[in-house]
């Protein structure tokens, strides 16, 4: 099995366990939450699932933003930090 | 017991190793005709909408994926029992088949570009204030000037989003089968890509993203990849209307969300 976390960047960006594994979660999300083979069973998603997809894209992209501050070379216009 | 999918694959064999799913429950197969569907029992106590089941979904379908050919389910897919399941994969079976053939061997890569949207739409929106006359006294000329200068914004902001999205495809669209092109979700977010590619190029496409990484610009990138063909299911048969879509109802059912808040449970 490849490695869960499987995010490739910029050489020189300087990304932690944590952010890995969050910047991974949301490629998850992304695709597994509304792709995918889908056909009926008992549970469905709810409409709060998909604003996570939004609120997913919003933080993966201050993600990236972030390692480019932490690279020195930030990028104007950059969201902050999600908390 | 409730059974909680993982996927398709193109085998009706049991689990050559032990896999533990949701829960820690054991993934098995069940055979339907030369196809099975990867399951797990999923006890009640079970909370299923966590960061770390999520996760595990993910992390039990790249383990089939290493040996099968893989459709990896929608999350949260989850049946009352055996039987239920056998009638739905009964109806859509056809399909499966034909997913199975197109996606074998190959895997689904992403690719994300994100640009200064913000920035870029500010200079073409200061571009065309500068072209405009000081003083507009009639209120109705001006509302109409002021729409149709936000619609040129518009219109030369997507063309330029379109210019860039091409040169970035231009790097993948050779090495893949299939590709699927969102532009724009964001201002911010130029492009996101899937691209479905035959395993045996998978370096290929990984020095393609290291040319366009190095060929310089201010846009960002973002690889991600191999995944399961999330993005590359199509699934014809109509079944009960709720195929191929997102299916929002009340039947959602009471849980936590990752923040651990109540989800809705009307």
């Amino acid at each position: 099995m490849d490695s869960p976390i499987k995010i490739l960047q910029d050489k020189n960006s300087y990304l932690d366990l944590r952010k890995q594994e969050r910047v991974t979660l949301l490629e998850v999300l992304d695709r597994a939450l509304e792709k995918g083979v889908v056909i009926s069973g008992d549970i469905v998603i709810s409409v709060a699932d998909v604003d996570l997809v939004y609120l997913g894209l919003k933080v993966l992209l201050s993600s990236v933003e972030t390692m480019e501050r932490l690279r020195g070379a930030p990028l104007s216009g950059a969201a902050e930090e999600p908390t | 017991m409730r059974l909680y999918t993982y996927a398709i694959i193109d085998s009706n064999s049991g689990m050559d190793e032990p896999i533990r799913g949701l829960g820690e429950a054991s993934v098995y197969n069940i055979p339907y005709h030369d196809i099975g569907i990867v399951v797990s029992d999923l006890d009640p106590q079970v909370q299923i909408k966590t960061k770390e089941s999520i996760l595990k979904h993910e992390e039990v379908v790249e383990r089939l994926m290493d040996r099968f050919t893989v459709l990896p389910m929608r999350l949260y897919t989850v049946f009352s029992g055996k039987e239920e399941m056998l009638l739905k994969v009964k109806d859509y079976y056809e399909d499966f088949i034909e997913n199975l053939d197109r996606v074998r061997n190959k895997a689904e890569f992403g690719i994300k570009v994100i640009w200064t949207g913000n920035i870029i739409k500010e200079r073409i929106s200061n571009a065309y204030k500068n072209e405009s006359p000081a003083h507009l006294t009639q209120s109705g000329t001006k509302f109409m000037k002021e729409k149709f200068e936000k619609y040129k914004i518009d219109k030369e902001f997507e063309e330029e989003a379109d210019r860039c999205s091409a040169i970035v495809d231009g790097f993948f669209n050779r090495l893949a089968s299939e590709k699927k092109l969102e532009k724009l979700k964001t201002d911010n977010l130029l492009l996101s890509a899937s691209y479905l590619v035959d395993k045996e190029k998978k370096d290929d496409f990984k020095k393609a993203f290291e040319e366009l990484r190095s060929s310089g610009g201010d846009l960002k990138y973002l690889l991600s990849g191999p995944w399961p063909p999330y993005n590359f299911i199509i699934l014809s048969h109509s079944g009960d209307g709720k195929v191929g879509g997102m299916d929002i109802s009340d039947k959602a059912f009471q849980h936590k969300d990752m923040e651990g808040n109540e989800g809705r449970g009307e």
